[in-house]
């Protein structure tokens, strides 16, 4: 396959984020959970070198770590954007009816609708983890702030924010779930390259993502005439 | 100043100058007004572990003024799903000699040599009431409370018994009972562990502007409560005036009971551990008196530094990039 056969759909900066985002929040759930007693009741045997997991201690500077480097990504990613004027992930309106539609045409294998550069259930997902990420960063900074020597939050304070921080964790666990599960329909997994290398198949985005195809070529004329 | 108490002081100052909501008052802490704050002094020049009694005197206090709140577990009590144990101390509802959730104080009794002689030290114990407990600010359901006046307490009706305060405590304080609490009326079968149990301080009497029981029942004021400005200071000059040692006004980062001893509590705290090494006493409930216990969120506050930075490293990097790569794209137009 030649190069001008593929269509750039993910920049360096995209997959920076993706990728640091997804280690970065695997690693939180990893160590926020080992933050209940969990690792310790019931991993009865306790795989080679994640000893530490019983730890809450260590957990808990593993999960510092990670929501520093979570928090980092956090604003580089919505900075970068604003900056550059992006906002194709954001949720449009009717993307629920769309989705509907979408996954039905999967299951019932029939012609999908023409998407765009997302798919409209890419942008609810989307959606979903900004969400529980925001909850989570949000509870998890107050947590953080009263760990603090002589801070002591009021009781009520302390029961929404650990709640809040539970539920926000119970909320991007099944995000996580649902990105995942979205790679059990074939036609999905052809976006997967875009994450690795940054780029897809033409053919794949002529015909799954048209509206964005015709986009990308409308910009390509533009520049073409600008030239000559 | 260290080095290290530096780190500290300029990330706590950091974190509190970026949360601007601070100043509001639901952030303040409930117990955080220090004019309410209470504190004890534990005398042990003066405690004698009520030799003559068959149980020390506040301990007795303690159990008769709290019996109506001890668990009554539904029984049998299923094991820990997947392991094979439970913690049940219900058929030991009368051990005094350590602290269980049927016995939230007991007095710890040791012989320690101290200038060339062997002296008795009765060392009541119970919860030390922490300035900044890490068992509450752990707790991964927030429902142990500081109540207004410092006294860290557990609410036992939503308490799952995880016992991670336990585990985060330095002392090893809080005791669980299984077969009890909110557990029970979930999946007792695959999660939860019962409900832990402590000292409350006796809130509700130091609500009512009464003092709690065990100092009440101590007949030789060796147990005061009082402002926890003038309990930190009478325990400091108590240690001065006899030569002696103060507990528990630096341990884990400070607490609300200061223990006065003219013994060093090194050599109590050896004697306790001799004492339960000879008796194979490994069960929770006896804790140590180890001097200079750090507070474990303390090696957490170099992280929140990077936390505090991390927002503003962000964006200055996506600032930076953003710049790069909109020059790129335009300079690239231009090529073309």
């Amino acid at each position: 396959m030649s190069k001008s056969d593929k269509i750039i759909r993910q920049s360096k900066s995209n997959r920076f984020v993706h990728w640091a985002s997804a280690i970065s929040i695997l690693m939180l759930i990893i160590t926020g959970l080992g933050q209940l007693p969990l690792y310790g009741r019931y991993l009865l045997w306790q795989p080679f070198g994640t000893g530490w997991l019983t730890s809450y201690e260590l957990t808990l500077w593993v999960h510092y770590i990670f929501a520093s480097i979570l928090i980092f990504t956090v604003f580089y990613h919505i900075v970068f954007h604003i900056i550059r004027k992006e906002y194709a992930i954001l949720p449009k309106k009717g993307d629920m009816k769309a989705s509907w539609q979408l996954i039905k045409a999967m299951i019932l294998k029939k012609q999908e609708p023409p998407s765009e550069k997302y798919l409209p259930e890419q942008r609810l997902a989307y959606m979903l983890f900004a969400v529980a990420i925001a909850v989570l960063i949000v509870t998890g900074g107050i947590k953080v702030y009263q760990n603090l020597s002589g801070v002591n939050i009021s009781n009520t304070m302390m029961v929404i924010v650990t709640l809040g921080h539970n539920l926000g964790t119970v909320l991007i666990i099944f995000a996580f779930i649902g990105h995942m599960a979205a790679f059990l329909f074939k036609e999905n997994r052809k976006m997967l390259a875009g994450m690795f290398t940054g780029k897809v198949n033409k053919e794949y985005v002529k015909h799954r993502h048209s509206l964005w195809y015709k986009e990308l070529k409308a910009q390509k004329n533009k520049k073409n005439k600008s030239v000559s | 100043m260290d080095r290290r108490s530096f780190i500290k002081r300029a990330t706590a100052a950091a974190a509190a100058a970026s949360v601007v909501t601070a100043k509001q008052k639901w952030v303040l802490a409930s117990g955080a007004e220090e004019s309410k704050q209470i504190g004890s002094i534990i005398d042990l020049t003066k405690c004698d572990g009520c030799e003559y009694e068959g149980t020390p005197l506040c301990v007795k206090a303690c159990k008769t003024k709290n019996a109506d709140r001890f668990p009554q577990p539904e029984k049998p009590i299923k094991d820990y799903w997947p392991r094979t144990h439970h913690e049940d101390w219900s058929d030991e509802q009368d051990l005094t000699n350590r602290l269980t959730p049927y016995n939230w104080t007991f007095v710890e009794q040791v012989e320690v040599e101290h200038n060339g002689e062997m002296r008795k030290v009765s060392v009541p114990r119970r919860c030390m009431h922490c300035d900044d407990a890490t068992c509450q600010k752990l707790c991964p359901f927030g429902v142990i409370h500081k109540s207004e006046h410092g006294a860290v307490t557990i609410d036992e009706d939503f308490c799952m018994g995880g016992a991670k305060c336990r585990s985060a405590c330095p002392w090893d304080i809080p005791q669980r009972q299984a077969g009890v609490g909110l557990y029970m009326n979930l999946a007792p079968d695959l999660a939860g562990g019962g409900v832990m149990y402590k000292c409350d301080m006796c809130t509700d009497l130091l609500e009512a502007g009464k003092k709690p029981a065990c100092e009440t029942a101590c007949p030789r004021d060796a147990i005061t409560f009082g402002p926890l400005n003038d309990m930190r200071q009478e325990a400091r000059r108590l240690a001065n005036e006899i030569g002696g040692y103060v507990y528990g006004d630096e341990e884990n980062g400070g607490t609300h009971t200061f223990y006065v001893s003219e013994v060093p509590f090194e050599k109590i705290n050896q004697a306790i551990m001799a004492d339960k090494e000879a008796l194979q006493d490994k069960r929770p409930g006896r804790p140590h008196m180890k001097p200079d216990v750090e507070n474990l969120l303390d090696t957490a506050h170099g992280f929140t530094l990077a936390m505090i930075v991390a927002p503003v490293a962000g964006a200055a990097a996506a600032g930076i990039t953003a710049y790069k790569t909109l020059k790129g794209e335009k300079e690239e137009q231009a090529d073309e």
